[in-house]
């Protein structure tokens, strides 16, 4: 009897306990859930992403959708919470479409919305590669991005470009608030068109942005934007120094070439600059990132101007003050010996805590550098971003780094001692020197890099 | 024959005195009438002793009629037989009341262990000495319930102690020890196993309170031998053997690291063709640097004896141990003599003397035999010297960087001498009786040099040299004092009432100094001329000291009714030099009770069965003071800035002093249980306890506002934690005939948990942000990201998106490690780190055996720690491919090459994109439990044979064998760098440690 008894409570409790189990899962019965497409048709390509939309509804709560394309291994769930019930949810969703697949190829994306109560619907979307997803191709000729244009030569702003696009052209705009400029070209689907036109500018110095945007007439029409930064100007408002020969892209460098002046008093210039070799030749630059427009050469002792001006020659190996004006078109140069600090035998450096053991290195703090990061010790133990002194001049350290994107970089001791930050325009000022790194965009690749403690100048060029 | 003619020699020579001797023989059998080998027999007041053989049989010849013999064996009650006319006495020992008899040491005085109302646990010192160590406290793991004992091995290496868990998070956690009375600060490396005689260890708050203010982490108490009444006694202790140290890896040979670093994509250095062009070219760096065996010594030789107005003990004590480079290691000789008079029944007075020589140091470079790739020969080829270079210069580079260990070990010139002399003395009186005053005094003088020599060598001209040799020295000498008197009065009243009540007061003072010089450019390398004074270039010195002081006033009142109901309580009030006048002084009461249940007359039905039952409970407040001496003092800083183009040697105030310092305290409650069963064959203790640490010492940030540096701090007093747990220990003893046997079970719980921090919500990183502290929560937890196995396919890698389709990993590859995004806000941050682990055991325990059946003797002891985590740091070395050191063999096949071929090594990459190892996660923390064996003896023993008392061999293993889950070197994993503060926040990190070792050894002691 006691036996039984107890199977009975048993039992009892066993039941008591189970029906009293919180079972998140069981929400009544309820309407299947509504799946409307944005589209039905999406057009992809290989690289690029797409994206899915859809708006979700359910009346009692979404449990998730689900994604698929098997072909592209796209198998994505994304779950919805239950506290609170999700009713309605508007899906974006994008996905990349892998590099090896073909423009010609097609497939179907499976989506299928499950809710609460365990309802589903499916629909599918048709997915076609053979998208063009690139707005129109701006080709500039004139003017460059950074052009100076000298207001007492012209005060006349030749603007001229060429568009292209295979799905055709629907529109060219060209505007520039400033100077009330709003060119609006209607294309009607050509594959190429040349914009061609002069504005006056006014004869004060000023900044513009010439901003350009034309449309494609693809299915899905892409736009694109380029801006062009012009100033105009009675003075030169920088000059360059470019020790490479005419013709050299200016722009493969991550910075430091051309270089920045040092002193600026009215429109004479000043520069400190290393020779590394005799015979040196070098040109003075109105801009940065070309040969053209303003370009300065030699003419025997003066200063010329023009594309096909000779380049002035450095006579000797070693480190040079050179004064130019662009205005009165006159240079001049000296040798001569530098005292600063020589930063000696950095390649021996030796962390230690105790700063009687201490030996300086120079290494780099930064990013978009591979392996560097803010840490001085990182920049310690990662020898690769050790700079060495260059055994031709001991003003110089030299290194190799990989860089990864846009770069900002200190060049560091140990805790900052020594140091020279980069800050805007290549100059690598020494510790305690001037605040804010700048950021340099760079071509992710391997770099030659100097330091020039003497001119306070970094380099950083591909290899 | 021999010795009968040696026998014969020296009757002769004592004839004269031997005339009105009386040669007594019998036997000492227990009460089953099983003979008592090895029982003492003593002429009460002559000196002379005698021992039993095997079959319980004594001789011994005394000067009278009137003489008595003292019979004694350990376990068995002390009986005293006057031998009148009988030359035969044959004597049947009844067995104590066990333990309960036994005298414990609590500080600044001693009881009887059935008297003790709060938590301490005792050893004796020859269940120490089963095992040959460095440091004592490593033979105590596993002995005791309530303390964890963390080997570290290495020569010289302290092991990390807790009692009862933590308390502290920035603190020291080592427990306070005092030898003979004397506090000896956090570390008994200088002791031998040799010299004690027991040590007892303060559990609860009411027991260690009489320590004050250096209590919180527990106290050991460590009694020394003394000597003792009866002739002299020698005894040589003997035990050599040496130390395994296998490779803890499988590392690749040169074929196998060719291929995997091929397969990871270093093609600049492996292209991936032709692998087996390297088949058979694999050096064998661990054969060339580490020793397979490494010798470990002990020797120890001692004499006790005396009269009953003297004794005397002194002891010479030798140990070393080879580290397993072949150079290097630690060696101690201790000498220990104690003397103690007795000039009337009311006066003693006793002096010990133990001076002591330490001398240690050895490379620590032992991982690089590992990591550095196989296919680089040791030294340079021929073709690359010139004849030029030095001796150190001839070894050859790694591409790994990993630089040449067997050169480093060539190099190595790194050793530390130590010498200290400790006096200790006391003088005691007894005015009346029951009143003892008592007055000691103990001064230690300590002198510390550490040399280093650094030779200038080029093994490659960019990664690895030293282009100017560099000598330093560092001395560093220590005195310090401590003076203690103590009052105690004894007394029953009406037979039941009894008490005990002890005032005193201490004083204490510690100073240190040290002086450092430096200097390069030292001629040559030669041996002679590793001095300072042959330093030509960039000469430097340093040298400070210090000074500490702590002045106490303690008492200690005790009560027992009827020996039933039992009342202590203690007070002690400590001023220390470290807090400012605000804070000097701070109070330490405690109380405790017990009732012993076992003695009410209701229970005497009973007494067959349960001897002994008592309850106890106890309360009490003790300190932590173990920060920097001075950290009353504002600071001033140095360092360099560039002024004016220059850089300038500058000064900055870098901290200031927190008027308001005071001690961390720590409360604690206990509640235990103790009975012992069938005449104490099964005994125990179980208790119950909770500690509370509050006003913890921080050392915080100032606000940037304050204008101090970022990097200045101040001690302050804020947090609270509080721990609990259970700690049980169960003793089982019997005898068969000639067989006895016996086993010790302890176990221990420890749960801590972080109370309140500086602010509510702030979260205190440790470990370079490895590990985090939080309220509510176990200090110092592991804290990362959480490793979801690897992406198996591309399905699974498109998959790890946001709900926008953005990838979390946007690097990550087929057979990467997949990060949980935890905080679902679509991206993978700092936020989705979360607890991945702790350091602390749910629990620890220990299982001690000892078998004896006539001469032999069999000990066995285990010891394991149970549920906590330790993080494997090695696993990046051994399995992350992005550098060119060497991994462990057979890693191409473990880790992911295709789907489904791992989801726990990911795939081979010399680049780590997806940040695999970089990003702490769980894929470092491996489960820490283990079950070892720490000690396997057996022994025999002859008594009275060879002409000597005692002679007994034995053959022991140590760490023979590691049961665990954890696939790092070792599971013994203590703290953090205390120097960093991570004592306890960054506790758990296993990597490269020195591993404790298994040793092998055979011993001899004699006793004539």
């Amino acid at each position: 009897m006691k036996k039984i008894k107890f199977l009975f409570f048993l039992a009892f409790f066993a039941v008591l306990f189970i029906g009293c189990q919180d079972n998140e899962d069981d929400f009544p019965t309820s309407e299947k859930p509504t799946l409307a497409l944005g589209s039905t048709e999406i057009y992809g390509a290989p690289s690029r992403k797409f994206e899915i939309k859809a708006a979700l509804a359910d009346d009692l709560g979404l449990k998730s959708v689900r994604i698929q394309i098997p072909e592209l291994s796209l198998d994505k769930v994304i779950a919805f919470g239950t506290e609170p019930l999700v009713t309605a949810y508007d899906l974006s969703y994008f996905f990349e479409i892998p590099a090896d697949r073909g423009t010609s190829e097609a497939f179907k994306i499976k989506l299928t919305l499950t809710d609460v109560s365990n309802n589903s619907v499916d629909q599918d979307i048709n997915l076609r590669l053979d998208g063009e997803f690139t707005p129109p191709a701006v080709a500039m000729d004139t003017p460059k991005e950074g052009a100076v244009i000298l207001l007492p030569s012209s005060n006349i702003m030749k603007v001229k470009f060429m568009v292209n696009d295979d799905s055709g052209i629907d529109f060219v705009h060209v505007t520039c608030t400033a100077l009330l400029i709003d060119d609006l070209v209607e294309v009607n689907g050509a594959q190429s068109y040349t914009f061609d036109k002069e504005y006056i500018l006014p004869r004060t110095d000023a900044s513009y942005v010439l901003t350009i945007t034309t449309k494609d007439k693809f299915v899905q029409p892409n736009t694109g934007t380029t801006e062009i930064n012009v100033i105009a100007s009675n003075d030169y408002p920088a000059i360059y120094l470019c020790d490479q020969p005419k013709g050299t892209n200016l722009t493969t460098d991550a910075v430091g070439v051309p270089m920045y002046f040092h002193d600026k008093n009215g429109q004479d210039f000043e520069f400190k600059y290393y020779a590394d070799k005799d015979n040196k030749e070098i040109y003075f630059l109105g801009q940065e990132g070309d040969f053209a427009p303003h370009c300065f050469g030699a003419d025997g002792t003066n200063l010329a101007y023009g594309s096909s001006v000779a380049p002035i020659k450095l006579p000797t190996k070693g480190y040079y003050k050179i004064k130019m004006n662009p205005k009165a078109l006159t240079f001049s140069f000296e040798k001569y010996t530098p005292t600063s600090k020589v930063w000696a035998d950095i390649a021996n450096g030796q962390w230690h805590d105790d700063e009687a053991l201490r030996r300086p290195f120079v290494s780099v703090c930064g990013g978009g550098i591979k392996d560097a990061s803010w840490d001085t010790w990182n920049g310690w133990v990662q020898t690769g971003l050790h700079l060495a002194n260059n055994p031709n001049n001991p003003y110089q350290l030299v290194g190799e780094y990989t860089l990864t994107g846009t770069m900002e970089a200190t060049f560091t001791g140990q805790w900052w001692n020594p140091s020279w930050r980069l800050i805007k325009n290549g100059i690598a000022t020494m510790s305690p020197g001037e605040n804010g790194n700048a950021k340099y965009p760079a071509a992710p690749g391997v770099y030659k890099v100097i330091v020039d403690t003497e001119l306070e100048r970094a380099f950083i060029t591909k290899k | 024959m021999k010795y009968k003619f040696i026998w014969l020699f020296i009757a002769v020579l004592c004839s004269s005195a031997a005339f009105a001797q009386i040669t007594v023989k019998g036997s000492v059998k227990d009460k089953t009438a099983l003979p008592i080998p090895g029982a003492n027999i003593i002429v009460k007041g002559s000196g002379v002793s005698a021992s039993t053989d095997f079959d319980g049989k004594y001789t011994i010849v005394v000067p009278n009629k009137d003489a008595q013999l003292l019979f004694s064996f350990m376990g068995f009650t002390t009986k005293t037989i006057t031998v009148a006319d009988r030359t035969t006495i044959d004597v049947v020992l009844e067995q104590a009341g066990q333990s309960l008899e036994e005298v414990v040491v609590v500080g600044y005085g001693t009881m009887k262990k059935k008297d003790v109302t709060t938590s301490i646990s005792s050893v004796k010192g020859k269940d120490l000495q089963t095992m040959t160590v460095g440091n004592a406290t490593e033979s105590l793991q596993g002995k005791v319930s309530g303390v964890q004992v963390t080997g570290q091995g290495g020569p010289g290496a302290q092991p990390r102690v807790l009692i009862r868990g933590i308390s502290t998070l920035n603190l020291s956690t080592d427990p306070l020890y005092v030898v003979d009375g004397v506090p000896m600060g956090n570390s008994i490396n200088f002791l031998s196993n040799n010299e004690i005689e027991s040590m007892d260890v303060l559990k609860d708050a009411s027991a260690s309170a009489i320590y004050g203010s250096r209590a919180s982490n527990g106290v050991i108490l460590i009694t020394t031998k003394r000597g003792k009444i009866g002739k002299p006694k020698f005894n040589i202790d003997l035990s050599n053997g040496f130390q395994m140290m296998d490779n803890p890896y499988n590392m690749a040979d040169g074929e196998t690291y060719a291929n995997i670093m091929s397969t990871a994509g270093h093609s600049d250095y492996f292209p991936n063709t032709g692998q087996y062009r390297y088949r058979g070219q694999t050096t064998d760096w661990w054969g060339a640097g580490m020793r397979k065996a490494s010798p470990v010594r002990n020797a120890s030789i001692g004499v006790t004896g005396g009269s009953e107005k003297n004794t005397y003990a002194a002891s010479l004590n030798y140990y070393k141990s080879d580290s397993f480079y072949g150079v290097g290691g630690w060696e101690r000789i201790t000498a220990r003599i104690a003397n103690d008079f007795k000039f009337s029944d009311k006066v003693s007075v006793g002096i010990t003397l133990n001076p002591r020589f330490e001398t240690w140091g050895s490379p620590g470079n032992w991982a690089d035999f590992d990591k550095i790739d196989p296919l680089t020969p040791i030294y340079k080829p021929a073709d690359q010297l010139n004849g030029t270079e030095n001796e150190y210069s001839i070894y050859a580079r790694s591409p790994s960087y990993v630089w040449n260990p067997v050169a480093a070990v060539a190099r190595y010139d790194d050793y530390t001498d130590q010498y200290n002399l400790n006096t200790n003395a006391y003088l005691q009186y007894e005015p009346i009786k029951g009143l003892v005053l008592r007055t000691q005094g103990s001064i230690e003088v300590g002198d510390k040099t550490q040399s280093i020599f650094k030779p200038d060598f080029i093994i490659d001209a960019a990664h690895e040299k030293e282009e100017i040799n560099s000598v330093q020295r560092k001395n560093t000498t220590n005195h310090d004092w401590t003076w203690q008197t103590t009052a105690t009065y004894t007394k029953t009243f009406a037979q039941k009432h009894n008490m005990s009540l002890m005032v005193g007061a201490t004083m204490e003072e510690y100073n240190g100094n040290d002086v450092w010089g430096y200097g390069e450019g030292v001629p040559n390398n030669s041996d002679l001329m590793r001095e300072l004074k042959a330093a030509t270039k960039n000469r430097s010195s340093d040298g400070n000291s210090w000074s500490s002081s702590l002045l106490s006033y303690l008492s200690r009142l005790s009560y027992n009714y009827d020996g039933k109901y039992y009342l202590t309580g203690s007070f002690r009030r400590d001023g220390s030099s470290k807090f400012m006048a605000d804070n000097k002084w701070a109070n330490f009461p405690a109380a405790s009770a017990s009732w012993r249940i076992s003695n009410e007359s209701f229970m005497e039905n009973t007494k067959d069965v349960i001897n002994n039952l008592s309850l106890k409970a106890g309360w009490g407040k003790v300190g932590n003071q173990g920060l920097p001496d001075a950290v009353y003092q504002s600071n001033i800083g140095q360092g360099y800035y560039v002024i004016g183009g220059e850089v300038v040697n500058t000064s900055f105030p870098s901290s200031m002093a927190n008027r308001d310092i005071k001690w961390e305290t720590v409360e604690d409650v206990n509640f235990g249980l103790d009975f012992g069963l069938f005449r104490n064959k099964i005994s125990g203790t179980i208790e119950y306890y909770e500690k509370t640490t509050k006003d913890m010492l921080f050392l915080k940030q100032f606000p940037t506002s304050s204008g101090f540096p970022e990097n200045a701090r101040m001690w302050t007093n804020v947090g609270s934690m509080k721990s609990n747990g259970i700690d049980l220990i169960l003793s089982y003893k019997d005898k068969k005939g000639a067989f006895s046997y016996g086993a010790d079970f302890t176990f221990t719980t420890v749960n801590v948990e972080m109370i309140s921090l500086s602010a509510d919500g702030e979260k205190l990183y440790g470990s370079d942000s490895r590990t985090l502290t939080v309220e509510g929560d176990v200090p110092g937890y592991f804290y990362g990201y959480v490793a979801d196995g690897l992406f198996q396919n591309q399905t699974e890698l498109n998959s790890h998106t946001d709900e926008h389709g953005t990838k979390l990993q946007d690097k990550a590859q087929e057979g990467d490690i997949r990060f949980k995004d935890l905080d679902g806000d679509g991206k993978l941050t700092d936020n989705d780190r979360t607890k991945i682990g702790s350091p602390w055991a749910d629990y620890t325990m220990g299982l001690n055996f000892n078998f004896a059946y006539k001469g032999f003797d069999l000990i066995a002891n285990f010891y394991s720690s149970i549920g906590n985590d330790i993080v494997n740091q090695n696993i990046s070395d051994l399995y992350n491919a992005a550098s060119l050191t060497n991994k462990v063999a057979g890693l191409q096949d473990m880790a992911w090459h295709g789907e489904g071929t791992s989801n726990y090594v990911p795939r081979l990459s010399r680049n780590d994109d997806n940040q695999n190892y970089i990003k702490f996660s769980s894929l470092y923390v491996e489960d820490g439990s283990f079950v070892r064996m720490k000690n396997l003896q057996i022994g025999y023993t002859f008594l009275n044979q060879f002409g000597l008392d005692k002679l007994r061999l034995s053959l022991s293993g140590q760490n023979l064998w590691t049961w665990t889950n954890y696939t790092g070197v070792d599971p013994e994993v203590a703290g953090g760098d205390a120097n960093k503060g991570d004592r306890v926040k960054g506790a758990g990190f296993g990597g490269w440690n020195y591993p404790v070792q298994p040793t092998i050894l055979i011993g001899l002691n004699v006793g004539f």
